[in-house]
């Protein structure tokens, strides 16, 4: 017995002796033989990277993009900021200058810049754009081939520095497929791939860099990257802002979201993509160090992105405007807001996001409009817009959250929307009355007698937030007497999206650049020539399968005029109240990203008080952070 | 020798059957999946970018061609089964085109290490101090082992593994809470490197022992319960034959013969990954590679983990069955 007993003293001495022996120092997250003064880390949200060591991003779906290889070492002819950007939201990268079109919108001239250098020496030229077009439009297997062999009929590069793309027929945007929105067509060096026998199986290993850094090392398994500074970073695109801060960058994988708070309260972890609302929160209240988008409530960065309950427009339920509106009526979108971002939400009544300059150039000039906006509900016309309820919103989160709360009405419509529609429960009624609806019993009924229902597609524990919008909205049609039930496809809601086996669901078909006035980047897919037959898949973005004559008006239009061009906005506009009247889809906030900064050892990061940049570590336009970190002490 | 060669015979026979109808199970269930691995592709694809819509056709036929979904079902099938017969899995349709073989192989050694490592310690460590705590029932030491034993055994393992993460990662952060090495170390066979790689198993091991353990130390404490009433052990004890060997011979080898059918098993699933482990401390593996090749609606990588984890279950139950008539005599003779 006293065997046993040393044994098990021996087993307990032995364990504590294996902790001990392991210093907290070289215990952790940090990468090894690096300083960490001159390293920032930064979570890369696709988590492990299955094909590691595959960094051929021109290949579709082969592996990663956000490892740092668009952020770091990519470059394209142009950027696009969601925010103010460095010197304007317009950044002429590898191109000298803005794309020229001729009248029509047949032919597009791009003037490059000269003194740009591949981080193997070699010198970039027109004729790494013309393969990259080319190589691409060969080869099916290549992630833009399809855009490229649709709207390219030629590519030409008279000199070194101009090339000529010559289109298939007018497309007045065609050069934001080379302009970074998140990411874009990348570059790729002609001088590698010419050497390479089949492109598609080519992994690009090592990556040959045309950004700023240099691949220095990576995790065969797929949990980190690290970049280096070129020594010639002086030679890229982005050295027209200086030196950028960090000499190193790591993109890894931290794991769950619990983890992610633990590695940045350990300072560990300087930029989490992003969490849920709660994490945030904690981190806010025990690191000293962390900013957020925001420097108090509701800290997060609102993504151009639109969340929205997006309706089958041609299930037979939801054809009718009256039904949709009548549905939206029925919400109460602080419910909602407090449900899905416990209050951290910047809501929006109409289908354009709250973020970059869309407040300054449509929800704000359009207030009035709204205000004066009325429907008739068969027995009367209302007037359904609040221009208070992002206030309310505030004023109910502010005994909670104390100081944190904005009391400038500019802010308070900057952090949490402006109005949105009133609950109406009686204009609900009247609506689906006139719709030929009717209610027996505490229960609605269609206009051939079925009980009226109507499943909530969301994605589960793969999106939390927009679960946790969707059951609210559920509950709220539950207890107007609606058969509503939340459905949760989990990992099939692509899937399900694209062959429209869905009544509604909750996600977004409204994404723009932000930064830009322009809805072309979304709203040209909206046109009824791409809505599918039902039954036949949908190409994206146009997942509600909504078709109208006077959209396609707009969209019509909208192609005839450049870029750039005023009209743009009137015609943009004209969208918005169109979609207002038709209620495709009850647009509900922005994608407020919580991405978290440590500034324990890095300060300068964007912020809405200084909104450079978007700081969403996963952008392509991340890039230019770098410029403007500088070391905390 | 003639009974146990047919003995063989029949259970290879037995394991052959087992293995062709698992795999097309396996087969059959990834095809009925509701998610189309080009949809998902395309989704991946398109989120972010700027794809103009009658593009996406174009798309959609390419990978419909490069995915080899093209051909009638049978054709696929017969395809399928081609290429499992010359242990070629295909490429992976969501890291294309990369062989799925290529990234088993990358994934299967960190499972392997970390699953055989911790399933052999809890084995061992359970069944010794539930041998120990059956047979010596007066121990307060092994008492409360048994204890502990009980107290842990119902713990849910994600709380577990969520517990020694604060513990270790936070509060006292002396261990790595995540990856399988420190960063920025190369893959070698230097101390640096391998001392890396045990501190970072210590966690997962961890939680996965401590969890194992207690199950084992249940059962082989009743194990040897049930065994000590049998009349060959009050024989024994009668006779006055030392308590040690008693132990050893008489109690343990015959309670421990169930124990090593369970191990058997444990070790065959360890080909399945370990889920929950491999994602909340970041450690490299076949769980986390199979759950992301589900939701990619990636056949071939799916199909891939699943037959090496029927090869690996049925092998080991097969290993245990040839093994059993020389373990034990009662098995041979009927």
């Amino acid at each position: 017995m006293r065997c046993i007993s040393a044994l098990l003293l021996a087993a307990s001495v032995l364990g504590s002796l294996l902790f001990a022996s392991v210093a907290p120092s070289q215990a952790q997250g940090i990468p090894q033989n690096i300083p960490r003064k001159d390293l920032l880390i930064l979570e890369n949200p696709e988590g492990t990277v299955k094909n590691a060591g595959w960094f051929n991003i021109w290949v579709i779906n082969a592996s990663s993009q956000s490892n740092g290889l668009q952020q770091a070492a990519l470059d394209t002819l142009w950027y696009i900021d969601p925010e103010s950007g460095l010197d304007g939201v317009w950044d002429n990268s590898l191109a000298a200058d803005k794309p020229q079109y001729n009248a029509d919108f047949t032919e597009m001239t791009v003037k490059l810049r000269s003194g740009i250098f591949w981080s193997d020496g070699v010198e970039f030229t027109a004729d790494d754009v013309v393969a990259t077009v080319t190589t691409q439009i060969k080869y099916p297997a290549m992630r833009f081939s399809a855009v490229l062999a649709s709207n390219v009929a030629s590519v030409e590069a008279p000199d070194a520095r101009t090339v000529v793309f010559k289109l298939k027929k007018p497309n007045s945007r065609f050069h934001t497929n080379f302009t970074v929105r998140w990411g874009a067509v990348w570059i790729l060096p002609k001088h590698v791939f010419d050497k390479v026998e089949d492109p598609v199986k080519f992994d690009f290993n090592k990556p040959v860099s045309l950004g700023a850094y240099v691949l220095h090392s990576y995790d065969p398994d797929g949990k980190w990257y690290i970049w280096q500074l070129r020594d010639d970073w002086q030679r890229t695109t982005l050295a027209r802002f200086g030196k950028p801060g960090p000499k190193y960058l790591a993109y890894v994988d931290p794991g769950p979201p619990e983890k992610r708070v633990i590695a940045q309260l350990n300072h560990e972890l300087d930029v989490i993509h992003d969490i849920a609302p709660e994490g945030m929160f904690a981190l806010a209240k025990q690191s000293k160090t962390t900013r957020a988008w925001f420097k108090g409530f509701p800290y997060g960065h609102p993504d151009p992105t639109l969340p929205a309950v997006i309706f089958n427009t041609q299930n037979e339920n939801f054809k009718n405007p009256d039904v949709r509106w009548a549905l939206a009526l029925l919400i109460d979108i602080k419910a909602v807001a407090m449900a899905a971002y416990r209050g951290a939400a910047t809501i929006s009544a109409i289908g354009v996001p709250p973020t970059g300059t869309h407040p300054a150039t449509y929800h704000a000039p359009m207030e009035d409009w709204l205000k004066a906006f009325e429907i008739d509900t068969g027995k009367r016309k209302i007037k359904p817009y609040d221009p208070t309820i992002g206030k309310q919103i505030a004023d109910m989160l502010r005994p909670s959250m104390g100081e944190q709360i904005p009391t400038d009405p500019a802010d308070v419509a900057k952090a949490f929307g402006r109005g949105w529609w009133k609950t109406d429960p009686q204009a609900a009624q009247e609506l689906l009355e006139k719709a030929g609806f009717s209610k027996r019993g505490g229960a609605w009924f269609t206009p051939d007698g079925k009980p009226f229902s109507v499943r909530v597609m969301v994605e589960g524990d793969l999106r939390p937030v927009m679960t946790r919008a969707g059951t609210m909205i559920v509950q709220l049609w539950k207890q107007a007497g609606i058969d509503a039930k939340i459905d949760v496809a989990q990992g099939t809601l692509p899937t399900r999206r694209a062959a429209g086996d869905f009544d509604t669901f909750i996600g977004w078909s409204v994404e723009t650049l932000g930064g830009h006035q322009d809805l072309s980047y979304f709203l040209d897919s909206w046109h009824s020539q791409f809505v599918a037959e039902p039954g036949k898949p949908q190409p994206l973005r146009n997942w509600q399968r909504w078709s109208n004559p006077a959209l396609d008006k707009i969209i019509e239009q909208i192609r005839t005029v450049g870029f750039d061009d005023p009209k743009s906005i009137e015609l943009g506009k004209d969208y918005v109240k169109l979609a207002v009247k038709e209620m495709p889809t009850i647009p509900l906030m922005a994608y407020n990203v919580f991405t978290a900064m440590d500034q324990t050892y890095w300060t300068g990061f964007p912020t809405a008080e200084n909104p450079y940049t978007n700081p969403v570590p996963n952008w392509g336009n991340s890039r230019y952070m770098f410029v403007r970190l500088k070391p905390a002490n | 020798m003639s009974g146990y060669v047919g003995y063989v015979g029949r259970r290879l026979a037995q394991f052959l059957l087992v293995v062709f109808i698992g795999i097309n199970i396996a087969y059959v269930v990834t095809h009925a999946s509701p998610i189309d691995p080009v949809e998902q592709s395309i989704s991946a694809v398109t989120s972010f970018g700027n794809t103009a819509p009658d593009a996406i056709e174009q798309m959609r036929k390419s990978l419909r061609e490069l995915y080899g979904l093209s051909g009638t079902p049978v054709e696929q099938y017969l395809a399928f089964w081609k290429r499992i017969l010359s242990a070629d899995f295909g490429p992976s349709m969501s890291a294309f085109p990369t062989p799925v073989g290529t990234l088993i192989g990358r994934a299967l050694p960190w499972t392997a290490g970390l699953l055989t490592v911790s399933t052999l310690v809890a084995w061992l460590l359970g069944n010794l101090l539930g041998g120990l705590a059956g047979y010596y029932r007066r121990s307060r030491s092994l008492k409360l082992m048994g204890v502990i034993a009980m107290g842990l055994h119902p713990i849910p393992y994600y709380i577990l593994a969520m517990l020694l993460l604060i513990v270790f990662g936070f509060i006292w952060p002396v261990l790595p809470i995540t990856g399988g090495a420190t960063m920025n170390l190369p893959q070698s066979l230097t101390a640096d490197y391998l001392g890396s790689v045990l501190q970072h198993a210590i966690l997962p091991a961890l939680s996965l022992i401590l969890i194992g353990v207690g199950s084992w130390f249940l059962g082989m404490r009743s194990l040897v319960a049930n065994v000590l009433a049998e009349d060959y052990v009050v024989y024994a004890e009668l006779a006055g034959v030392k308590s040690s060997r008693i132990l050893t011979s008489y109690v343990m080898r015959n309670a421990l013969v169930p124990q090593v059918t369970g191990l058997a098993m444990s070790l065959g699933g360890i080909f399945n990954g370990a889920v929950i482990t491999e994602k909340v401390f970041g450690y490299p593996g076949l769980g986390s590679l199979l759950v992301d090749a589900v939701y990619a609606g990636d056949y071939g990588l799916v199909l891939g983990v699943t037959t090496i984890s029927i090869l690996g279950v049925s092998v080991g139950v097969l290993a245990i069955d040839l093994l059993y008539p020389l373990l034990d005599p009662r098995v041979k003779v009927s």
